[in-house]
């Protein structure tokens, strides 16, 4: 009976827990957990909420291999109170990311399998805190040689903190399902208007913040299809295309952010960005089958920007 | 000297008076209220129609701005009460009476409304039962209809949506009532006519297209795996079990569900070919993948679905569909396929009760029926045999040989406990306080429980036609009606009984591991899954878009 049914799975990331992604992304068999379910090092807020903890705190970090190639990573759990940043979740990132930097002994990279709606509101000022270490965490990491890869396909997109912590790593892999921006649609509608950003209006959302808007403007480096080997592929490719840290790189990226709000600063919706970078049919971008979309993107000068 | 033609005699003045604002049978959009007035008198019955899909949304508005002193007391008769307008029609005495069959989103409104002395109720009935007495003793004087296109004979192309159309044209036009058209489009010529003109008494070009409602989009991203879980027992404990190749399926993620594992699922257990052939059934996006995998014959639908015309066209095998291509509904002749020529009706409910009657109204909510009673009851004029309809039959009969008839499968497929954690088993149905509230001799019920045979939720099925008492069928539902207060209820000993009997089956009875139960399985896990099963096919609206 469980044999034939395992055949219907797809390895579709955006459905996958996020043990399943470090799975299905690392080498078979090579990933060690740190402060495993088993520690039960759950959220110390929770409980007054009359909330559900999880074992893990809604985080997975340990390391392995990719492709033989050392690396440390961690997995957020999206279905886990949204993926998000409690006091023990940022907590266990933050050592892992420290742990890169301070250990001659430790892998080089850092994975981020992002899956989270920022900040957990039950436990905020803890949440806010631990945002900020993680960002001061990564950029200490990457001044010392460490490349972080951001993976971003989940349920959850990635938003509020998870959106900056994404900006501030060396790369970013996305799928079409991907999502990443700060505020959330609904957020922007309640404090602007709804004329100014309607939630609801869900191709709008998309387009604004979607893995492929992310991808053509350059706020991501790599596009993967909805699969667990798609992204394994990217995350790999990426590997030996870590740009350097240091102020050269910042001011390059400064002069192509600043040249970029000059080309673009006035159109109103992606579709005119799209017509602006010359890319035939701007509105059928959305409707692209994924390796139509990765050619266009490939030939984009601005996708290949790297400029968040 | 009796007067045998008043009728026609009084169609005549009306005519004539609607004529001062038409150009023969055509008139302008601005002039609708005053045409509307001009034609229809106070305490006249009016269907102004609206289902669950589409709405004669410019003439409801139109009727609404009616000045009350002239046009009042009128008592609507249509089957759905769903636009803001309707309620309009009462808030401002213009309507008094309503006999009606679903109400959806104004379910909240329509019980203030009611409260509130401002509607006299008739009757909640079933699509089918209005439209009996459509021709009995609720015969419209007037109709108010939505086509996509219409010439100036008249001539009407409803388009996919036909629904209930032709029903409200045959009643109304064939005892001397009016009909009042409103187009999308005026045309020189229609593609193909689905009202013949001369049924057609004024036709105007309304500002904007008639609105539907996608309620048939389940996306599949909602789905839950106890959902799935769910889906799995329905599908190997009944479908399998009877050979179900006729049915109808509701509108719930459960049945969603269903359709999205036949083809993984459904295929593994060999079933494909032996269920779920032939269907009443809307166009379910959801079924577009088992349609690609080859395991539906045929479909006939009620109405249509947003975004599905171009998939239709391009399955005219699976789908009726006119000389022009597109899909031809009919609701009046879909509800009596689901009642006398389908052997299986699953759908979910909001409540039910330990006689297994469901019910989905509350003293706040009144939703109406819809189409489930009648898909969901059993045809005692049904006369031609199956093997599942014998089957279900024999068990029902089995302790008291004799005549053996045949029974349709009524399944009720729910979570034990619904929306915001609000069990939905009770001891007494919401809608029993409702009727003495209001006063009501009839308690609106959605299916009796005679009628239910199964019911499927995440701790098993239990098979009431088996059930020899009523004690047993009460432990029976009891005994799958999980951590409820109505399951914790339940006597444990019996309740193994029953299930040594196979009256409860639990998921390892029927070998399915809860653990498969995933949302890998489904063969479509998004919208966007859907589009791509269809070759690009099926544009769902943006509302449903993922990307």
């Amino acid at each position: 009976m469980k044999a034939p049914l395992t055949k219907y799975r797809t390895g579709s990331w955006y459905e996958a827990t996020g043990r399943e992604r470090v799975a299905g992304l690392l080498d078979t068999g090579s990933f060690t957990e740190f402060i495993g379910p088993e520690k039960r090092e759950v959220s110390p807020h929770l409980a007054r909420f009359d909330l559900p903890e999880a074992f893990d705190d809604g985080i997975i970090i340990g390391r392995g291999t990719i492709k033989g190639r050392e690396v440390l990573l961690a997995a957020q759990e999206g279905r886990f109170m949204g993926g998000t940043f409690g006091e023990v979740h940022g907590a266990k990132l933050t050592g892992l990311l420290r742990y890169a930097r301070g250990h001659q002994d430790a892998p080089r990279v850092v994975m981020l399998l992002l899956d989270t709606g920022g900040v957990r509101l039950q436990e905020a000022n803890a949440g806010e805190l631990a945002v900020a270490e993680i960002i001061r965490a990564i950029l200490d990491a990457r001044i010392a040689g460490v490349a972080v890869i951001a993976l971003v396909g989940g349920r959850a997109g990635c938003f509020g903190g998870g959106g900056i912590i994404a900006g501030c790593c060396s790369r970013i892999v996305i799928s079409e399902q991907g999502r990443i921006s700060v505020s959330g649609p609904e957020v922007i509608e309640t404090n602007m208007g709804v004329e100014e950003f309607d939630s609801r209006d869900r191709p709008l959302v998309w387009r604004t913040t979607g893995g492929k808007t992310r991808r053509l403007l350059g706020g991501a480096d790599a596009y993967a299809e909805d699969n667990i080997a798609s992204f394994r592929e990217a995350a790999i490719n990426l590997l030996d295309r870590i740009p350097a840290f240091d102020l050269d790189t910042m001011a390059q990226e400064q002069a192509r952010l600043a040249r970029r709000l000059e080309k673009f600063g006035r159109c109103q919706d992606t579709p005119e960005i799209w017509q602006a970078m010359g890319i035939a049919e701007p509105d059928r971008i959305a409707d692209l089958p994924d390796e139509d979309f990765d050619r266009i993107a490939h030939a984009q000068k601005e996708a290949n920007h790297d400029a968040r | 000297m009796p007067e045998w033609r008043r009728q026609q005699i009084e169609r005549e003045s009306r005519l004539e008076a609607g004529r001062r604002f038409s150009d023969g049978k055509v008139f302008a959009a601005k002039d609708t209220t005053a045409l509307l007035e001009a034609v229809i008198r106070p305490g006249d019955r009016v269907c102004l129609e609206g289902d669950n899909q589409k709405q004669a949304d410019h003439l409801a508005t139109a009727l609404a701005g009616a000045d009350g002193s002239r046009l009042h007391d009128l008592h609507i008769v249509q089957s759905g009460l769903v636009l803001s307008a309707h309620l309009d029609l009462f808030t401002k005495g213009i309507a008094s009476k309503l006999d009606f069959s679903y109400s959806g989103p104004q379910g909240a409104a329509i019980a203030r409304a009611l409260y509130a002395g401002r509607i006299q109720l008739g009757a909640i009935h079933t699509y089918i039962e209005l439209f009996a007495r459509y021709f009995v003793d609720l015969t419209p004087q007037i109709a108010l209809i939505a086509a996509v296109s219409g010439d100036r004979e008249g001539n009407l192309y409803t388009g996919p949506n036909t629904e209930d159309t032709p029903t409200i044209v045959e009643a109304t036009h064939f005892k001397s009532g009016i009909v009042i058209a409103q187009v999308n489009k005026l045309a020189d010529r229609v593609p193909r006519v689905d009202i013949p003109g001369d049924r057609i008494d004024f036709v105007v070009e309304a500002p904007t297209p008639f609105y539907v409602e996608p309620l048939f989009t389940r996306d599949p991203a909602q789905i839950t795996d106890t959902q799935i879980l769910m889906a799995m027992l329905a599908i190997k404990g009944i479908y399998a079990e009877y050979g179900i190749q006729r049915l109808n399926h509701g509108i719930g993620y459960g049945t969603a569900a269903i359709e999205l594992l036949l083809p993984t699922f459904g295929e593994s257990l060999g079933l494909k070919g032996k269920v779920a052939t032939h269907w009443a059934l809307n166009p379910h996006p959801t079924l577009i993948p088992a349609i690609e995998s080859g395991w539906v014959k045929q479909i006939h639908c009620f109405g249509s679905e947003v975004g599905m015309d171009d998939y239709i066209r391009a399955r005219p095998d699976v789908y009726f569909t006119g000389a022009d291509g597109s899909l031809r509904s009919n609701r009046a002749f879909c509800q009596t396929a689901g009642l006398y020529a389908c052997d299986l009706f699953i759908g979910s409910t909001l409540q039910i009760d330990l006689a297994a009657n469901s019910s989905t109204v509350t003293p706040e909510r009144i939703p109406g029926f819809g189409g489930a009673p009648n898909m969901g009851s059993d045809a005692h004029g049904r006369r031609h045999p199956s093997n599942a309809w014998l089957k279900a039959g024999r068990e029902a009969t089995e302790a008291h040989p004799g005549m053996v008839r045949g029974r349709k499968l009524v399944v009720q497929l729910l979570e034990t406990f619904g929306d915001k954690m609000v069990p939905a088993f009770v001891e007494e149905l919401a809608s029993v306080e409702f009727a003495r509230r209001m006063k009501l001799e009839l308690v609106p019920v959605m299916i009796y429980g005679d009628d239910v045979t199964h019911i499927v939720t995440e701790e098993g099925i239990a098979n009431l036609l088996l059930c020899r008492t009523a004690e047993e069928r009460e432990q029976a539902i009891r005994g799958v009606a999980g951590f409820t207060s109505v399951g914790r209820a339940r006597d444990r000993k019996m309740v193994e009984s029953l299930r040594s009997r196979g009256v409860i089956r639990r998921p390892e009875d029927l070998d399915i591991d809860p653990l498969d139960a995933n949302r890998h399985l489904l063969a479509a896990r998004s919208i966007k899954d859907l589009v791509k099963w269809s070759g690009g096919l099926y544009r769902p609206p943006g509302k449903f878009r993922n990307w």
